[in-house]
């Protein structure tokens, strides 16, 4: 039960949880394939080839072929850690806190945790109640509102279009711009009216006829504006605004029937995604370990990463239905912890399930902080797993990843980043073990350099094709050539 | 032997289960957009049918046949 947990906890961090119900929202099908992607990935990792490597005939393997997936390992930890620690950054910011609130919270629990012996075997306890909150939070919001999961799909499925609704704090207090942070441009559909309650500095491109106009308006506090079909707000605009309701949010899908059925497919991008979170899997519950489940041990893993994957498709459901405008300027993350349901709960209730929820986010990051730190010191046989109690080396991971996570970053692309790479470095080993070390280290070795060197180009903006995805989802092709070059390795050594 | 046998099998299926979701959404008329009971063909498969399937699936497959001891062990 215990190795049960670890698996969820490993797998399943804040960052990949709101992932899911953040995809299932923005990309419909997409989400979905991303979706029954995550649920089944660790099990087709858990399942392929159990046996443990032969012992190399020299004798034990050298403690440099060891450095390699520990350090590697170790970089991902700190990568994700980074991730949810952003995260817990985002959250903290939308719901009207500081920045920096959020990421000393996390930081200094999950460093407390990992340093504390008598805490350090709680992860299933954390786990169990990240799940318990989440649900009950689920539940009460279906309950309020009526409507089972299906019911609600169907509702979201046959709306013809997703507007704001009166009780939306976009459109009672409105908000600031700059706590929008999706990459989705914010173009109208409809004429529509915005206040700026305290004034500021609103920019827009707007549309005259076929000719395209920069404006900047200094609006003073209560001032309105209106704008038409076609215009955009310009990124970088930071005043708060209101928005009228019952009109299209700006970067919703056309209907609802557009959501559910997706843009046309993109195997390739499929694919990328499918290799990168394979590899990832193998990677971070197989390297270096033979982690044997019995049929309980296999069924609480899937049927917890069910359960994960129905709770991310019905608080996506509910959150449409109830907050559409969490589709102003692009899904993200941090919006998908705000309860969803401002005028269905009275003050006190509705603070109560705000908690619970954050506290549901807050002890999945520490069942995955403790996870996480049991699984690197079990990667380090050599030093008796010395690398996991290390309070120093702990206290440099939480600190670094919580400096780092003071500039804002997507949780979900560096989680994926942490995923590929390690899944290029140790992935094809872990999943086909080699004799000797030494040509998993060069295989590993090799698909990292692939991975980086794509990654890199990310940064030169993407295309379509096998290179677009390839680009997109560098794994595709470095997890395959690491495969290679270990197969060619194991060849030439016979 | 047999659990490498009987873990491969479930390994299939498993693949088996994520390529029906491809194969389902590439057939032509909009078939997987169909209507069935409120939710859709494609999402009745991806979100309902493939993951329980998939639970059914570890349990009689992936288990081993051996004590589980610890992760980290």
């Amino acid at each position: 039960m215990t190795s049960v947990s670890r698996v969820l906890a490993v797998w399943l961090t804040p960052a990949v949880m709101l992932a899911l119900p953040a995809a299932l929202a923005a990309r419909g099908p997409d989400g979905l394939w991303l979706g029954l992607v995550v649920t089944l990935a660790p099990l087709i990792a858990l399942g392929l080839a159990a046996r443990p490597p032969a012992p190399p005939p020299g004798g034990a393997v050298g403690a440099g072929e060891m450095l390699f997936p520990v350090v590697t390992l170790l970089i991902t930890v700190g990568v994700l850690l980074w991730a949810n620690i952003a995260l817990a950054g985002d959250v903290a910011a939308w719901l009207g806190a500081r920045r920096w609130q959020g990421i000393v919270i996390a930081a200094a629990a999950g460093w407390l945790l990992t340093a504390w012996r008598p805490l350090r075997r709680s992860a299933p306890l954390l786990l169990a109640v990240a799940f318990a909150a989440a649900l009950v939070a689920l539940l009460q919001l279906a309950w309020a509102l009526g409507l089972g999961p299906v019911a609600a799909w169907d509702r979201v499925a046959n709306q013809s279009a997703f507007r704001f609704p009166p009780s939306s704090p976009w459109v009672i207090s409105g908000r600031d711009l700059a706590a929008v942070r999706g990459s989705a441009p914010l173009v109208f559909d409809e004429v529509h009216r915005l206040t700026a309650p305290a004034g500021g500095v609103l920019r827009a491109r707007t549309r005259d006829a076929t000719r395209l106009a920069e404006i900047e308006w200094t609006l003073a506090p209560g001032q309105t504006v209106t704008l038409r079909a076609g215009d955009e707000i310009t990124r970088g605009s930071t005043l708060r605004l209101r928005f009228e309701a019952d009109k299209r949010v700006p970067g919703a899908p056309p209907s609802g029937m557009a959501w559910a059925e997706g843009r046309p497919r993109r195997w390739l991008e499929r694919a990328g995604l499918a290799v990168t979170l394979l590899a990832g899997a193998a990677a971070l519950l197989r390297a270096g370990l033979t982690p044997r489940l019995g049929r309980d041990g296999a069924g609480f893993v899937a049927g917890g990463l069910l359960l994960a994957f129905v709770w991310a498709q019905a608080w996506a459901v509910y959150a449409m239905i109830q907050a559409p405008d969490l589709f102003l300027g692009g899904v993200t993350l941090e919006r998908l912890l705000e309860l969803p349901a401002p005028a269905l709960f009275a003050a006190p209730w509705r603070r109560t399930l705000q908690a619970l929820l954050l506290a549901a986010g807050l002890a999945a990051f520490l069942a995955s902080s403790l996870a996480l730190r049991e699984r690197l010191g079990a990667l380090d046989s050599t030093g008796g797993g010395e690398i996991g109690h290390d309070p120093g080396l702990w206290a440099g991971l939480f600190g670094g990843a919580a400096l780092a996570s003071l500039w804002p970053v997507d949780p979900w692309a560096l989680s994926l980043l942490a995923l590929g790479g390690a899944g290029c470095a140790l992935g094809p080993a872990a999943l086909w073990p080699p004799r000797r070390g030494r040509a998993a280290t060069t295989a590993g070795v090799a698909g990292l350099l692939v991975f980086a060197s794509l990654a890199a180009a990310q940064l030169r903006g993407s295309s379509g094709g096998l290179l677009g995805a390839a680009i997109a989802y560098p794994a595709l092709i470095a997890a395959p050539a690491g495969a290679f070059v270990l197969w060619l390795g194991r060849r030439v050594r016979g | 032997m047999r659990s490498v046998t009987t873990r491969t099998t479930g390994v299939v299926l498993l693949v088996l289960l994520l390529a029906g979701f491809l194969l389902l959404g590439a057939l032509p008329n909009q078939v997987a957009g169909i209507r069935v009971a409120g939710l859709s063909l494609l999402w009745w498969y991806g979100g309902v049918l493939a993951p329980v399937m998939a639970v059914l699936v570890a349990i009689r497959w992936l288990a081993d046949p051996l004590p589980a001891p610890p992760l980290d062990e």
